[in-house]
């Protein structure tokens, strides 16, 4: 089983393949776990988000459809959005979310051509992020990864919601630019 | 039809993309894409770059024991939707009586629920159609089309609270409204008769109190 693409894997969970079922759990459950940590921050409560999100997985495996994206994108998008309902009580974030995700480790001295080297998808991702100023990237982290609204990424960043959206905004398409950009080369 | 412009929408298409926008931007903005091939594309282009954003999560391993409580609450959301799905079965025939108590107990042959469908001419089994939404579509719940005309519709993701039609549109014909559903925390259900007959490539959706489609599903061939 390990052998089988995340694709395959996906059609044998569809078609109630036990194993498949098994397999799929064993292939994606740190990733599932860890997002759901990262949102909800109790272990009691990620675990319920991680289930959960395995469930209408397969549930839905029927229904996933390849040329829209990856497994793991799809299976994390049900766990992300999932995590973001069970957060009932929407504090301020206390931490930096850009260490959050080991970006202030990324080295900013790769010349651009090196991205293009880079094979791991979310490598790229980092130094495309490492890109970006700074207040526009913590705005991004908050909102796509942790999943906060303009409203609450402007009331936690003290800025107005105006600001909040355009710096999301334009995080995210140039995030988009870059990631195309490396791809193309 | 959206009240929105292409560049509104190109303003906006990143929070939705993100899966931040809410409200009624989000409707009209959904209503924009999916009569806006261009702008349709632009918020999937950005949408993977949003999804990629979830890759970004460290990696954790997670309790001991997560694996086997994971696959025992898939056993039991089968189980579950056995149940649920078999009253709506009963509900819809009791509606319209038209499925027999023979091919009731057929697909249940795993659960001891007794049937409660009145007897009459054996039918087709219902077909399942899998109803889609909200941004990103992701998978919002289920539909049955038993015998054509009876449907049950629920859904339990993603969906915001309100009142919503169910709205049906067989292959050239004119889309139309068959009864209401209410939605609270996510999930709503109904069971009731289509008038027109539902086949291979209908389409159901749940509309809002606007006429937009907020999920939808294409009936697919029997089997």
């Amino acid at each position: 089983m390990w052998s089988v693409s995340d694709d395959a894997l996906v059609a044998g969970v569809a078609a109630g393949d036990q194993e498949a079922a098994s397999a799929f759990v064993r292939r994606f459950q740190r990733r599932v776990y860890g997002l759901a940590r990262t949102i909800v921050f109790d272990d009691r409560a990620a675990e319920d988000v991680a289930q959960e999100a395995f469930v209408r997985a397969w549930r839905h495996a029927g229904a996933y459809d390849p040329r829209r994206g990856s497994v793991v994108g799809w299976l994390l998008t049900i766990t992300r959005n999932l995590a973001i309902d069970a957060v009932r009580v929407r504090r301020p974030v206390a931490f930096d979310p850009v260490a959050l995700v080991g970006l202030d480790r990324v080295s900013e001295e790769r010349e651009p051509h090196e991205l293009a080297q880079l094979s791991d998808d979310t490598t790229r991702l980092r130094v495309a992020l490492a890109g970006l100023p700074d207040e526009q990237r913590r705005a991004i982290v908050l909102s796509g990864l942790l999943g906060y609204t303009a409203r609450e990424v402007g009331e936690m960043e003290d800025i107005p919601l105006g600001t909040a959206k355009t710096r999301i905004r334009t995080a995210l398409i140039r995030l988009r630019a870059a990631l195309v950009e490396e791809s193309a080369e | 039809m959206s009240v929105l412009t292409c560049a509104q929408v190109r303003e906006l298409a990143p929070e939705l993309a993100l899966g931040v926008l809410g409200g009624a931007e989000r409707a009209e903005t959904i209503a924009h894409i999916k009569g806006c091939a261009r702008c349709q594309a632009y918020v999937l282009e950005l949408t993977e770059a949003a999804d990629a954003l979830a890759l970004l999560a460290p990696e954790v391993e997670p309790p001991a024991g997560f694996e086997s409580r994971v696959l025992s609450g898939i056993h039991a959301d089968r189980r579950r939707d056995r149940r649920r799905w078999f009253g709506w079965v009963a509900a819809a025939a009791a509606a319209v009586a038209i499925l027999s108590v023979t091919v009731v107990r057929v697909v249940e042959s795993g659960d001891s629920t007794t049937a409660a469908a009145p007897t009459t001419n054996s039918a087709q089994a219902p077909v399942a159609v899998a109803m889609h939404g909200g941004a990103g579509d992701v998978a919002a719940g289920w539909a049955y089309v038993s015998s054509r005309h009876g449907v049950a519709v629920a859904v339990n993701y993603g969906i915001p609270a309100g009142e919503y039609g169910i709205q049906v549109h067989p292959v050239g014909a004119t889309p139309v409204v068959i009864g209401t559903m209410a939605v609270d925390a996510g999930r709503g259900s109904w069971t009731g008769r289509s008038p027109p007959a539902l086949s291979e490539g209908s389409r159901i959706a749940l509309v809002d109190t606007s006429g937009r489609e907020v999920c939808h599903g294409t009936v697919p061939a029997a089997e």
